[in-house]
């Protein structure tokens, strides 16, 4: 009852500048959960309709388009696909800014971390275009730096076809991402080193004697739980949704060795016209970002409840 | 103790909305009145006389309703003509900007819009067009290729016919029959055709053949041999160069093995899906040729795009290559002169000398915002004084037969013209988003690309089969009618 009350009394209170003021700041995100939501809801509808050719067609047909495309060998390619990129990039590359992040964070040569840091986070400034395009060409087999530099060296049988081999192509995509990525990945890890708690326990651990890698594997790493989670998230998203890379070095090629789903969704709606289609891979890429954030979702909460 | 108390600055925001509103209203009030006025009841009094001795008034009413109908009149069209197209890389980019000029200079005071949105050129051009046309804000008119792209649009109820235009013109007579056919969707042409662009045309470079003492190969069996003695002269180069990024380059090449391999009446059955590629024996004779021919191809072409493949003759990597017409725009762009450095022949001449084309064309949007601006342009586009100087820059041939071969600076298109002129039972629509419908097309060109990768005839075969069945071509491609 005293509850009860404390709630009128509450509401009575509430002015309308109060009001107001709560509207202001719920507009955004209101509309923001409407555009977002209700697009989401669309696309899920617009798998579902007959749409083909340039005009829209909205008759309900079930899951005709989703039988179609899980009877297309290139969807399989494209799953594949997707799957060795969000493995293959996503784990060398925490691996590696780990290994980085705390060798700056040791600081072995004082006084160049800042400098570092930023080669290292240069490439997260450019886009995805631009590198793409330039590691095409470094990739180039006639051509290009690499096969150049080993020729030179008279080192010819380790030259390669790089992506214009079927078998392997997407593994020297994956190494593109894995470099565009690496400075983002150390500044995430940087900044989860940097806690009060965590600086203190390894002073402890220094003073009785543990060795560095010791101190990164048994004590940083168990105790960046969170930066690591946002880190492996954010990149396992960044690796499913991937276009651009692909788009600009083999566009999907060779064949459709290459092909992710984010591409043939592209290829699909704009180039086959089957609109419908490419909106059922929109939701197969929602329903994998789903699975993705699961993880980070459960932690964030009991964070939330802690 | 302030309840319910609204707040100064509030207030003012709301009478602020409400006068702004009301200001909105007032702005609104100049309808466009249409007044519709019944006019007068007229009686009229008429005496019949009988033989009777009776004189009989009878008194007849006649009503007389007149409708007259007063509207303000029609706001003056606006000068402006809005076009999207997707001429916006190097080469193609002068042939628009002549287009445009001629257009210019026939109607100095429209404006031209091109390309509203920002990267509306190039891919990204369906794009931004279909959102434009699926949102009901069609630009007055834009590119499309004949056929298949030109019947999605058709379809979708996004295009005018022509009819009266074709008729005021007589633009049927002077347009070669199968490129008539080609813009013709359920018997009412659509599009105006500017140019037609030929797909298979062999390009080689002319002073290494003379010096090797080779004749541009017509025939499968020449392509092989020559490829052969030019590895045999020169074992770094490979002969055949080709560029399969953009996947469609592969299906161009495959294309003029298969219409040796099957002939002209087999190629347009192929394309609309009459034939069981399963168990052909002639579609697995075409792959298997494809696949002999491999050791003398480019072995990186995955990475190349069209005219990267073109740039392999001029960096002397390749000998030859099989491109359409708009190549010889870039050789040119090169450096390299048409008839001195690089030679050009249609491949193959074996059954018959084939020409596969497909045309850029512009048509009429339904609710154009400038209709009488559009049917200015579409003439235009119609007209000699347009075709010459954009064909000759960008490449293909001339639509119109009534104009000169010799119009063209080069011997390679003079002579194509000139076949064209004579024999223009000879064209066929090609592929390359043309017979069979782009959701097919697309696919099928992964399907090719991926056996020149990596050749596999059996799986190819069955691949190939299922898109046809899938993208139910026997039904989409039915209305494309050869001869």
């Amino acid at each position: 009852m005293e509850r009860v009350r404390r709630w009128q009394r509450k509401w009575r209170r509430l002015t309308w500048g109060d009001v107001i003021s709560t509207a202001i700041f719920l507009l955004p995100l209101l509309i923001f959960l409407v555009v977002l939501y209700g697009m989401l809801v669309w696309t899920f509808y617009v798998s579902m309709a007959n749409w083909k050719g340039t005009a829209p067609n909205y008759t309900f047909v079930g899951l005709k388009w989703y039988k179609l495309m899980f009877s297309l060998d290139r969807f399989w390619v494209d799953v594949r696909n997707n799957l060795k990129w969000m493995i293959l990039g996503v784990i060398p590359t925490t691996f590696v800014a780990l290994l980085l992040a705390y060798l700056l964070e040791i600081g072995s040569i004082p006084g160049t971390e800042t400098y570092i840091r930023t080669l290292i986070l240069y490439p997260v400034a450019m886009s995805f275009v631009v590198t793409g395009t330039i590691w095409s060409w470094m990739y180039q087999p006639d051509k290009g730096v690499f096969n150049t530099i080993l020729r030179a060296l008279g080192l010819d049988f380790l030259t390669g076809r790089f992506t214009t081999d079927p078998a392997t192509a997407t593994y020297w995509l994956i190494l593109i991402f894995i470099w565009q990525y690496l400075g983002f990945a150390v500044i995430i890890l940087q900044s989860s080193f940097r806690t009060a708690e965590l600086q203190e326990m390894i002073e402890a651990a220094t003073v009785d004697g543990a060795g560095r890698l010791r101190i990164l594997f048994s004590i940083i790493v168990p105790n960046i739980r969170g930066g690591m989670l946002i880190l492996i998230s954010l990149l396992l998203i960044s690796a499913l949704k991937v276009f651009d890379i692909v788009y600009v070095v083999t566009f999907g090629g060779p064949g459709y060795s290459t092909d992710v789903l984010a591409f043939f969704m592209f290829i699909a709606t704009f180039q086959q016209h089957l609109v419908a289609l490419g909106a059922g891979l929109g939701v197969i890429i929602f329903l994998m970002a789903f699975v993705v954030v699961i993880p980070y979702t459960i932690y964030a909460f009991r964070k939330w409840f802690e | 103790m302030k309840v319910y108390r609204l707040p100064r600055w509030a207030l003012a925001v709301s009478l602020l909305l409400i006068a702004a509103l009301a200001l909105g209203a007032c702005a609104q009030q100049t309808p466009q009145v249409v007044t519709k006025e019944v006019e007068k009841v007229v009686k009229e009094t008429v005496v019949v006389t009988q033989v009777v001795e009776k004189v009989v008034t009878k008194e007849v009413e006649k009503v007389v309703t007149k409708e007259v109908v007063v509207t303000p009149t029609p706001k003056p069209e606006e000068k402006k003509l809005e076009i999207f197209h997707w001429w916006t890389a190097g080469g193609e980019r002068e042939a628009a900007d002549a287009m445009f000029r001629v257009f210019k200079e026939k109607y100095p005071d429209v404006e031209i819009i091109e390309n509203p949105v920002a990267g509306g050129g190039g891919v990204s051009h369906r794009v931004v067009l279909q959102a434009r046309l699926s949102a009901g804000l069609p630009p007055d008119t834009w590119q499309t290729l004949g056929g298949a792209e030109l019947k999605s649009y058709v379809d979708g109820g996004y295009l005018e016919p022509l009819d009266d235009l074709y008729a005021e013109l007589k633009y049927k007579d002077v347009i070669p029959q199968p490129l008539y056919n080609a813009v013709t969707i359920n018997g009412h042409p659509y599009v105006v055709p500017l140019n037609m662009h030929i797909q298979n045309i062999l390009y080689y470079n002319k002073k290494l053949f003379d010096e090797l003492g080779l004749k541009p190969p017509t025939t499968y069996d020449e392509l092989v041999a020559a490829a052969k003695a030019i590895k045999d002269a020169k074992p770094k180069m490979s002969p055949l160069g080709l560029g399969t990024k953009e996947k469609w380059e592969a299906a161009f090449l495959f294309d003029s093995i298969l219409l040796e391999e099957g002939g002209p009446e087999y190629y347009v059955k192929l394309y609309k899906g009459e034939i069981d590629v399963k168990t052909d024996p002639t579609y697995k004779k075409a792959l298997e040729k494809l696949q002999a021919l491999l050791p003398y191809v480019y072995p990186y072409h995955s990475n190349l795009t069209w005219d990267e493949s073109c740039g392999l003759l001029v960096s002397g990597d390749s000998a030859m290559v099989i491109m359409g017409t708009w190549a010889i725009g870039y050789f040119k762009s090169r450096g390299w002169t048409p008839g001195e450095d690089f030679g050009a022949v249609t491949f193959p001449q074996k059954p018959e000398r084939i020409l596969l084309f497909h045309p850029d064309t512009y048509g009429k949007a339904k609710n154009a915002p400038h209709p009488q601006t559009v049917m200015l342009w579409l003439k235009t586009v119609a007209s000699p004084d347009l075709q010459i100087p954009t064909d000759v820059i960008q490449g293909g041939l001339f639509a119109r037969l009534d104009i000169d071969p010799k119009e063209f600076p080069d011997p390679i298109r003079q002579e194509l013209q000139t076949y064209v002129r004579n024999n223009p039972q000879k064209l066929i629509l090609d592929q390359h988003g043309s017979i069979a419908p782009f959701s097919f097309t697309q696919a099928y060109w992964d399907a090719v690309a991926a056996f020149i990768a990596d050749p596999n005839v059996d799986s190819t075969l069955s691949t190939v089969s299922d898109l046809f069945q899938i993208y139910d071509v026997k039904t989409e491609a039915a209305w494309y009618q050869w001869p």
